[in-house]
């Protein structure tokens, strides 16, 4: 038997306001049809089964871009950005639309940045926009995607000034926004990228995709950061494709956000291939994470890590579900995955859902999930050194959340993430 | 400096009496060797003594300093000038042994209402003592007690103990695991200390350690109470004849 779902008033608002034009109209057509047919993620979808966004997004929050906010509201949501001294060239996107004047351009004339909002987009690409995965979220994303960032990295370019993405919602407008960036690093290329999120107080989703193409020998250094607003909805999609020898470092730092979901498509396209992917929660009142990843390894002879430390307190939700698909041909695969869960109250949840499809027959392949509360033996010894409860707490909170910044290969931008971690504990301390 | 009436101390979970009713008194200067069989409850007397959760106290007292050591937290106690020296010292995976150190010794200050020490002065105090020690930097740099050998571990602990410099230091077990080479480092730590304003109270099981840390006072423990006191002798005796006398 289908059950037909009637249309959710968010629905009814996305297909209402459905107006494609333009170069990308009939891409924008076939994505929109391919998200009709399910309509929002719902529990009854077992990837969704955490995570019922037809129940989240209640009411209708219809897809927008640009802003009419206070100069001074967008100026401060800026401000917020922890990478201020780190970053040496940031690209500002206010409410769904560049912000020309609030940018600062690479200085590098090896990178090309061309925004997604502009009337006339390169070749190369417009052939990356092929559909990140089936996911319902990412057909949305390109019937509705605004703006965002292209960047493109030249053969054999070393870019180590890092380069900030930075997508403010101001929170005016009960809204949904929508983000896309495409980066691609030719061949030898490399660069590390930031992509900050940070959003004001009002209710509004913010549906993100980006799409990493790293070319041969290219390495990427990519953190995310984000600190949506506590009623905002952060949806993102991350579609990673690694050439031969190509090394992914990728780390998300998750602090805000009444609901995330965030997924990572992985595919592994050539050999001897590197992808590390961590990230870390730090979870406070009703605040829900559910983070999705698919690493496919279609290719022998590569490697692949992921290790995620999430840390839930008073009634906060976490979830992690970790896939690692080993094709027939891919022999000598590497593949591990952790997680690990720090509940520090007895109402917060953590949820992990790990799978290992294995076609192939010489491969390394483990998983592990760990859940618990604070080791009494820590805080005692601690305790016994003068170290009061609180300050113990919050150094052992620190230090399960760190191991997860380990994996950040720059000093500074690790330095940013403890000062997160850090601001987060002493919120926490005072409440 | 510490007056321990009539304590008894029993499992909170176990509802099991471990030490039934013991009398201990340490003055100022003095260093006194608490020895007995497995079991007798020397280890929960420290534990008693660090004011570790599990442990309670049905009956008696015990002052420290003029103050009612029952009543403070194991912070408080710590900054009052109680150490102890692990049996088998806690892995804590990520905080990196130097931030621990400092933030111990700062904590400690705060809580006496002296100033925090800066960071320079603690990097200078830190590696003096631990040269002594033969403390390495690259132990310094790893988290505390992870992936230390036996005796790093106990190494690290006299590090601690002398540059929070307690007034009394509880060692316990402190020669467990240790070779003879390590008991003589660790053993010239602790002597190293011995002042007049400071007691030690130094668990052991054998009499090994005592010839390196020569006590003024022996006292034996057995089935939760002090049963006999003497001086450094007492040990030796006990070397010869065992803990059969003090049978419970």
């Amino acid at each position: 038997m289908t059950v037909t779902l009637m249309k959710t008033p968010a629905e009814t608002a996305y297909a209402d306001a459905f107006r494609p034009q333009g170069a990308l109209a009939e891409q924008r057509k076939s994505a929109f049809a391919q998200f009709a047919e399910t309509g929002l993620p719902h529990r009854r979808m077992e990837d969704w089964k955490w995570t019922d966004l037809r129940q989240m997004i209640s009411k209708a929050l219809p897809p927008a871009h640009g802003t009419n906010a206070d100069a001074r509201i967008i100026d401060g949501l800026i401000a917020a950005t922890p990478f201020g001294d780190v970053a040496r060239a940031r690209l500002v996107f206010v409410d769904g639309a560049y912000d020309e004047a609030r940018s600062t351009m690479p200085a590098s004339g090896d990178v090309e940045f061309v925004t997604l909002g502009s009337d006339k987009l390169p070749g190369w690409l417009s052939d990356s926009f092929a559909a990140a995965s089936t996911d319902p979220i990412a057909a949305l994303n390109m019937a509705y995607m605004s703006d965002g960032a292209a960047l493109r990295f030249a053969k054999g370019a070393n870019i180590d000034a890092p380069i900030e993405l930075l997508f403010v919602t101001t929170g005016t407008k009960a809204a949904t926004y929508t983000t896309r960036n495409v980066i691609v690093l030719e061949d030898g290329a490399s660069a590390t990228l930031i992509e900050t999120h940070i959003g004001g107080e009002a209710e509004y989703v913010h549906n993100s995709v980006t799409q990493l193409h790293v070319g041969e020998n290219a390495r990427l250094d990519r953190v995310k950061v984000q600190e949506e607003g506590l009623e905002g909805i952060h949806l993102s999609n991350t579609d990673v494709h690694l050439a031969g020898k190509a090394h992914l470092q990728d780390f998300t730092l998750t602090i805000g956000g009444r609901a995330t979901r965030q997924q990572g498509f992985i595919t592994f396209e050539g050999e001897h291939t590197e992808s590390h992917v961590s990230g870390a929660f730090l979870l406070t009142g009703k605040q829900h994470n559910d983070t999705r990843l698919v690493i496919d390894h279609a290719v022998p002879n590569c490697l692949s890590r992921e290790l995620f430390k999430c840390v839930m307190d008073q009634s906060a939700r976490g979830i992690f579900q970790g896939k690692a698909i080993v094709r027939r041909d891919a022999q000598k695969t590497d593949g591990n995955q952790s997680s690990n869960a720090l509940l520090l109250s007895d109402d917060a949840e953590f949820d992990a859902k790990p799978e290992l499809e294995i076609y192939a027959d010489d491969v390394v392949c483990g998983h592990g999930a760990t859940s618990g509360d604070l080791d009494e033996n820590h805080l005692f010894y601690l305790g016994t050194r003068g170290i009061p409860e609180t300050e113990a707490k919050s150094m052992l909170i620190a230090a399960f959340a760190g191991e997860a910044f380990d994996s950040v290969a720059s000093e500074a931008i690790r330095d940013v993430l403890t000062g997160l971690a850090k601001g987060w504990l002493a919120r926490r301390q005072g409440a | 400096m510490l007056e321990i009436k009539n304590l008894h101390v029993k499992l909170a979970e176990e509802d099991k009496q471990i030490i039934k009713g013991l009398d201990l008194t340490l003055h100022a200067g003095e260093v006194a060797a608490i020895m007995g069989p497995n079991g007798s409850g020397k280890s929960t007397l420290s534990y008693v003594l660090a004011g570790r959760p599990g442990y309670e106290v049905t009956e008696g007292s015990i002052t420290f300093r003029d103050r009612d050591l029952l009543a403070m937290e194991t912070d408080e106690r710590a900054a009052a000038g109680v150490f102890l020296a692990f049996q088998y010292p806690i892995e804590i995976p990520g905080v990196a042994t130097m931030q621990f150190l400092k933030v111990a010794l700062n904590s400690q200050r705060k809580a006496r209402g002296e100033a925090e020490m800066t960071t320079p002065d603690f990097m200078r105090l830190v590696r003096e003592k631990a040269a002594k020690l033969n403390v390495t930097t690259d132990m310094l740099k790893r988290p505390v007690n992870v992936g230390f050998s036996g005796g790093e571990k106990k190494r690290a602990e006299i590090l601690q103990m002398s540059v929070l410099e307690p007034s009394l230091c509880v060692l316990d077990e402190t020669d467990s695991g240790l070779d003879i080479d390590a008991l003589r480092l660790v053993a010239e730590g602790v002597n190293a200390l011995r002042s007049p304003e400071r007691a030690m109270l130094v668990i052991t099981h054998y009499q090994r350690l005592l010839d390196y840390i020569v006590p003024d006072k022996v006292h034996v423990m057995s089935d939760g109470r002090i049963v006999k006191s003497g001086g450094k002798e007492l040990a030796l005796e006990l070397e010869k004849d065992g803990y059969a006398a003090y049978a419970a």
